[in-house]
């Protein structure tokens, strides 16, 4: 007799689930195996004094996201605007439309 | 025995398609008989045979079946009592497409929940008796007319029912196909299955197989309602 | 007895699933392909923030940036002497860094003057990136052209961690004196100004003191740096919003065909299991079975390939996005930090409206009178 079709597709569901399971078990061991790497990381962070991380170089306001000045991403001219393509995946850091026109 | 009191049924009550499919009819079907209803297509056959089989609920008048009223009963008894008192036969077999006989025949015992080797185990056994073994894992699409008709039948007989509700099943048969559901028929009878048969075939009325032939009419039976 | 019900049912719903192959193998694999980009963005998003929070809890407390005309301009060190003076205020440090384009391999690197241990003048560190892309390790000399165009020749101390690559890919450190040299940068100017404050909860009082002192100056807070990234992968920004419109009118297109989709045939299929004595829960049943064995076989799938791919590919299909046009691009792999309950939340845009829509179109279908299959 061939197997029932619940008996597979259950199997294959606890199957599915369990290997999700073990990802998010070996996750949680993954982040506390990592502490110590991020102690080296928040001691480089002090004595470089960095702002920002380093996901996107191709432009100054994407580099260093929180420093970056209003003007910077749209250029010089008004219908130059913003041309990075990452400048589409990140919007602009939230204190700097507050304090937007402070010492212009 | 099954015992119908002036039920009548009306469809698509205060509508404008309004229509009345039987009339204050009275019945008395009993057990380890069979039973024919005859009669013109529009009589009201089908219906009959759908309250009969619980399957819905007269406007008026009661049935009851050995002596139990069941016209009052809510849905999910009536579902019970239909799937463990009842297997059904339909004018088109009414199998389900793309899915083997084997499980097809299954089918009317799932909600019983009962053990799946075993279930498996009734149902080949069933379709052994018809000589359907050897298809038992084909697709219905795949049967020949006679073979589908097997199957229909053995799916009815799937939950060992007390009673055969068969509506039109030689329509769409051939005389030699005919006669052969009549012998499957007499067979059930020889074991004691109550049979219901609605038809206006002479191979199903004029048979010997009938204990009772009822007439009907316009929602109405005509000749043979009351008494022996 | 209940357990064998729901299994046989469970059985029904797969032969009848099985029957369209085609149809609901496409239906399961775009289904997938949907929770595999909904969950990739979400993991890697929500480790990107985490990382942020994490390592940049100790960045500088306030910066303080001098702006002219809209922009950021170097900033006299001598502010910092009166910005020191503030109450709260433990000390004050002229920040060196800018940022270099290398005309050759066309890439931007970021020029920085350590607070702490840095390298001897003419020597310098190198962060990983530009290690990689220029084949450069410690020891070897490598130039670079100044502001004047004249190149300047330094010795590499060392490389960076490549575990830092996130932070350091892109930094070129070397001493004060050399930044000066090679940027042009005056003596009594600085690129910002970093301060060190005894309580946080002064932040705020320090800032507006500061910009009231020097109205053109812009101080920028330890927190709003920290929100910066909270804030920059959240469900509203940029390409985000796109990639979850797109996602949720795919299933909207999904939710609508099922809603109306209930062919003749299928309502014909339930009249007849009805006749032959399924209840209409059981009916129910079966569509849930139905609803839940695509949509949760596709959740499964989905989360379980995206873990894998921001995780162990390093989001290798979102690469080419962040990248963007920059040559040098830090191959970091991500520490697998899991929000639980955007998995949850997953979970319940996904696999519950699509059960839910599978079920409800079929619940007046389930009430109809068996014996319709007779007439």
């Amino acid at each position: 007799m061939a197997l029932r079709r619940s008996t597979t597709y259950l199997g294959t569901t606890a199957g599915l689930f369990l290997v999700l399971v073990g990802i998010f078990l070996h996750t949680s061991w993954e982040v506390l195996a990592s502490r110590p790497i991020y102690a080296r990381k928040t001691a480089l962070v002090r004595q470089l004094e960095l702002t920002d991380l380093c996901l996107f170089t191709e432009a100054s306001y994407t580099r260093h996201l929180s420093m970056t000045d209003p003007s910077t991403p749209f250029q010089d001219a008004p219908m130059s605007l913003e041309h990075f393509p990452t400048g589409a995946l990140v919007g602009p850091p939230r204190h700097l439309m507050r304090n937007h026109g402070y010492g212009d | 025995m099954i015992s119908v009191r002036d039920i009548s049924k009306v469809f698509n009550a205060g509508r404008p398609n309004e229509f009345t499919a039987l009339r204050r009819l009275s019945l008395d079907v009993q057990m380890h008989e069979t039973t024919i209803l005859k009669g013109p297509s529009g009589s009201g056959k089908t219906t009959l045979l759908g309250l009969m089989g619980c399957m819905a609920r007269p406007s008026t008048g009661r049935i009851s079946l050995n002596n139990r009223e069941i016209t009052s009963l809510p849905e999910r008894f009536l579902t019970e009592i239909r799937r463990s008192t009842f297997g059904f036969i339909f004018q088109q077999f009414n199998l389900i497409k793309g899915i083997s006989a084997l499980e097809n025949v299954m089918f009317p015992a799932y909600p019983t929940g009962e053990k799946f080797s075993t279930l498996h185990k009734r149902a080949l056994a069933t379709l052994e008796m018809f000589n359907l073994d050897k298809r038992a894992d084909a697709k219905i699409e795949w049967l020949s007319g006679g073979e589908a008709q097997r199957v229909a039948i053995a799916r009815a007989l799937i939950n060992n029912p007390m009673v055969i509700i068969a509506d039109e099943p030689t329509a769409h048969l051939d005389t030699k196909l005919s006669q052969e559901f009549m012998d499957i028929m007499r067979d059930l009878k020889a074991r004691g299955t109550t049979i219901i048969l609605a038809s206006h075939d002479p191979i199903v009325y004029d048979s010997d197989l009938a204990d009772r032939v009822v007439e009907m009419r316009d929602g109405q039976v005509v000749h043979g309602g009351t008494g022996p | 007895m209940v357990i064998e019900r729901h299994l046989h049912i469970l059985d029904f719903t797969l032969s009848s699933l099985l029957r369209r192959k085609g149809k609901n193998g496409a239906l399961l694999l775009v289904y997938t392909l949907i929770v595999f980009i909904l969950a990739s963005v979400l993991f890697f998003t929500h480790a990107l923030k985490r990382e942020a929070a994490l390592v940049l809890k100790d960045a500088p407390e306030i910066v303080v940036q001098h702006t002219l005309t809209g922009r950021y301009q170097p900033i006299p060190v001598a502010w910092g002497d009166r910005i020191g003076k503030i109450n709260g205020v433990i000390s004050v440090r002229p920040r060196l860094w800018g940022y270099h384009y290398d005309t050759l391999l066309m890439a931007n690197y970021t020029l920085m003057v350590p607070a702490e241990n840095p390298p001897g003048p003419g020597s310098i560190d190198l962060g990983s990136g530009i290690s990689r892309t220029h084949g450069a390790n410690s020891g070897d000399m490598i130039a670079f052209a100044g502001h004047d165009g004249v190149p300047r020749m330094f010795t590499i101390r060392k490389i960076l961690d490549s575990e830092s690559q996130l932070l350091t890919s892109d930094l070129i450190l070397l001493s004060e004196k050399d930044y000066r040299d090679f940027s042009g940068i005056a003596a009594d100017q600085a690129t910002d100004l970093t301060l060190r404050v005894r309580n946080p909860r002064e932040y705020a009082t320090i800032a507006e003191k500061i910009t009231r002192m020097y109205p053109d100056t812009r101080p920028i807070m330890r927190s709003e740096i920290l929100r910066t990234y909270d804030a920059v992968f959240g469900w509203r920004s940029g390409l985000m919003i796109v990639i979850l419109s797109a996602a949720a009118l795919a299933f909207i297109i999904f939710a609508w065909d099922k809603a109306t989709g209930l062919s003749a045939e299928e309502r014909k299929e339930i009249g007849i299991l009805k006749a032959i004595g399924w209840e209409t829960s059981d009916i129910l049943m079966m569509k849930f079975w139905e609803g839940t064995a695509i949509s949760l076989t596709a959740f499964l799938l989905g989360v379980i390939l995206a873990h894998v791919h921001v995780f162990s590919t390093s989001s290798a299909l979102f690469a080419p996005v962040l990248k963007g046009w920059s040559t040098l691009y830090p191959s970091f792999r991500l520490t697998p930090f899991i929000d639980f309950g955007q998995v949850a939340t997953l979970f319940f845009l996904t696999v519950v409206p699509y059960t839910i829509t599978t079920i409800v179109p079929s619940w007046r279908a389930a009430t109809i009178e068996p014996d319709a299959v007779m007439r």
